[in-house]
């Protein structure tokens, strides 16, 4: 049998990219022949990809092609015209109403992936979510066989040391929030800058907001955040942009408390990453968000602002809590350490095998 | 009603709601948090810079003529809102009844701006040259306005890209110092 997998784009630093790549190492680990075809990739990734238009030459119906979908393109026609066996892997799409304002082609593309999921419908063999919330979206879209697939959560990478250049800069003892994640609307940034205006007006002055990911592609939405923190005069806001997985891990390492406030999460791992390098988690349940969770952190159910903002101010000064909330989460991320995804993607492909 | 937040089973929110409300409160009474600044806070929207790639190029028929042929045909706007169906027909009964009524409002007007029109076309040259000079004074001006825009949102834009780089600039230099700090004495 071989295993092959599509998806539209592979960025660098791309979760999707990164899980494929995960997969068809195990694959190949197990004596499975894999390859990756994508439309898009990063010059970086070069060399482990192919055009996905170069499919043919590998097509056969004995074959199954597993497609990462999480946005409508060209790849889904190609997908549905193969002889091959198909698995999809659903990693939500993000409603396109979000990127009205800031990314029309994007926005289009995210209505798009919605179409294409309903006609991808009885055309495909399983359709795995990378989480419940995700299955269930594709059981309301009339899938019929349907399964989880857990993301791949190494957290064996996050055992580094802080980067001492970002010690000497940031553990000055002010209290550190943390927001880690792509700069795009739908993560709300703004509610986490609101949040913390009030946070440092309010409840804890020498404080400071981490807001690390991308910005690329949505620089109006990132300058619209850097109008809105200026208009409210806060201070102290570290926009990092793109940075390395160990700079990351030092933001992580120097931050006090997560602080989540998206408003559509297909997944969201940044919540068991902060679980699992012991920062307590304060996140909206929007999406599959409270799925993450799995009842460690806190989990907000409505966006009052000044409420969250105590909430931080709470947790951060009550160390009983604090501890309390940690230990929660210590137990919430038992799951993922249990989680074993290539085990259960044998498991899936050999229930296709005839 | 759902509760503001839930945690893990051995964790009391209501211990933590109290305290959360006690904090609020103690700011409110102290006059630090008014209620009017919460309610701002949380209506503040985000104002993005407009997309000046959005605005269309008015220059694109002329530079790439034919480029516009297989796009859809444009609907004008009298095109839309004229009225079809049975509402047609009896917009077109009520404005003949009155018709008479509105035609004999409106003939005074008309006549003079009749004898108007006579005395200016026996100035026909002059009035045929004016009109070109003034449509292409308003092409020309609609031109610029729409240029204008667009290099304004593009400079909006460009102000707020060197205000990151100036940004990533400073914490680049704080950073370097911080590994000058790091470098072992020569």
């Amino acid at each position: 049998m071989k295993v092959h997998q599509f998806l539209t784009s592979y960025a660098y630093g791309d979760a999707i990219g990164n899980e494929a790549l995960e997969i068809r190492d195990f694959l190949r680990a197990n004596q499975i022949e894999s390859e990756i075809f994508t439309m898009h990739f990063h010059p970086r990734y070069a060399h482990q990809v192919r055009n996905y238009l170069d499919y043919d030459r590998f097509s056969d119906p004995g074959n199954l092609v597993i497609y990462h979908f999480s946005i409508g393109s060209p790849v889904t026609k190609k997908f549905l015209r193969l002889p091959d066996k198909k698995i999809i892997i659903y990693h939500n799409i993000t409603p396109y109403h979000f990127f009205l304002d800031f990314h029309r082609i994007l926005a289009k593309d995210c209505f798009r992936g919605r179409l294409e999921l309903k006609s991808l419908v009885d055309k495909v063999d399983l359709a795995l979510g990378d989480s419940e919330y995700n299955r269930e979206e594709l059981l309301r879209a009339g899938f019929k066989q349907t399964g989880v697939l857990p993301l791949v959560m190494d957290f064996a990478k996050f055992d580094q040391p802080v980067l001492p250049v970002l010690r000497e800069l940031f553990a000055d003892g002010k209290t550190n929030l943390l927001y880690v994640g792509r700069i795009i609307p739908n993560k709300k940034i703004e509610d986490v800058i609101k949040t913390f205006h009030l946070y440092q007006k309010h409840f804890h002055a020498d404080s400071r907001l981490f807001i690390v990911g991308e910005y690329r592609g949505f620089e109006r939405y990132f300058s619209a955040l850097q109008n809105l923190a200026r208009e409210l005069g806060v201070e102290n806001i570290h926009f990092s942009g793109h940075v390395p997985l160990a700079e990351v891990i030092s933001y992580f390492k120097l931050a006090h408390l997560y602080l989540h406030l998206s408003e559509h999460e297909g997944f969201c791992a940044p919540i068991p990453e902060s679980f699992y390098l012991g920062i307590p988690v304060v996140a909206y349940a929007a999406g599959a968000v409270a799925e993450t969770m799995n009842n460690g952190g806190v989990l907000v159910h409505e966006k009052d602002l000044v409420k969250v903002a105590a909430l931080c101010h709470e947790i951060l000064s009550n160390q009983a809590l604090r501890a309390a909330l940690l230990a929660g989460q210590e137990t919430a991320l038992e799951k993922y350490r249990q989680q074993r995804t290539g085990r259960t993607l044998l498991a899936y492909l050999q229930g296709l095998q005839p | 009603m759902e509760p503001f937040i839930s945690a893990a089973p051995g964790i009391n929110v209501e211990e933590i709601m109290d305290a959360i409300r006690k904090k609020i409160q103690d700011k409110k009474d102290s006059g630090l948090l008014k209620q009017r600044e919460i309610d701002e806070i949380a209506e503040m929207e985000l104002q993005p810079l407009p997309d000046f790639q959005e605005i269309p190029n008015i220059y694109d028929p002329i530079l790439y003529p034919g480029a516009g042929e297989n796009q859809s045909p444009s609907v004008s706007l009298e095109e839309a809102l004229r009225e079809t169906g049975p509402l047609k027909a009896v917009m077109k009964k009520v404005r003949s009844l009155f018709s008479p009524l509105i035609r004999f409002m409106t003939r005074p007007m008309y006549i003079e701006l009749k004898t108007d029109i006579l005395q200016l076309q026996k100035k026909d040259r002059i009035v045929m040259q004016s009109s070109e000079y003034i449509r292409l004074l308003h092409n020309a001006t609609h031109n610029m306005i729409v240029e204008i825009s667009k290099l304004k949102t593009e400079e909006e834009l460009l102000k707020t890209k060197i205000k990151i780089l100036e940004d990533r600039s400073e914490f680049l230099e704080n950073r370097e110092r911080a590994l000058e700090k790091k470098l072992p004495p020569t």
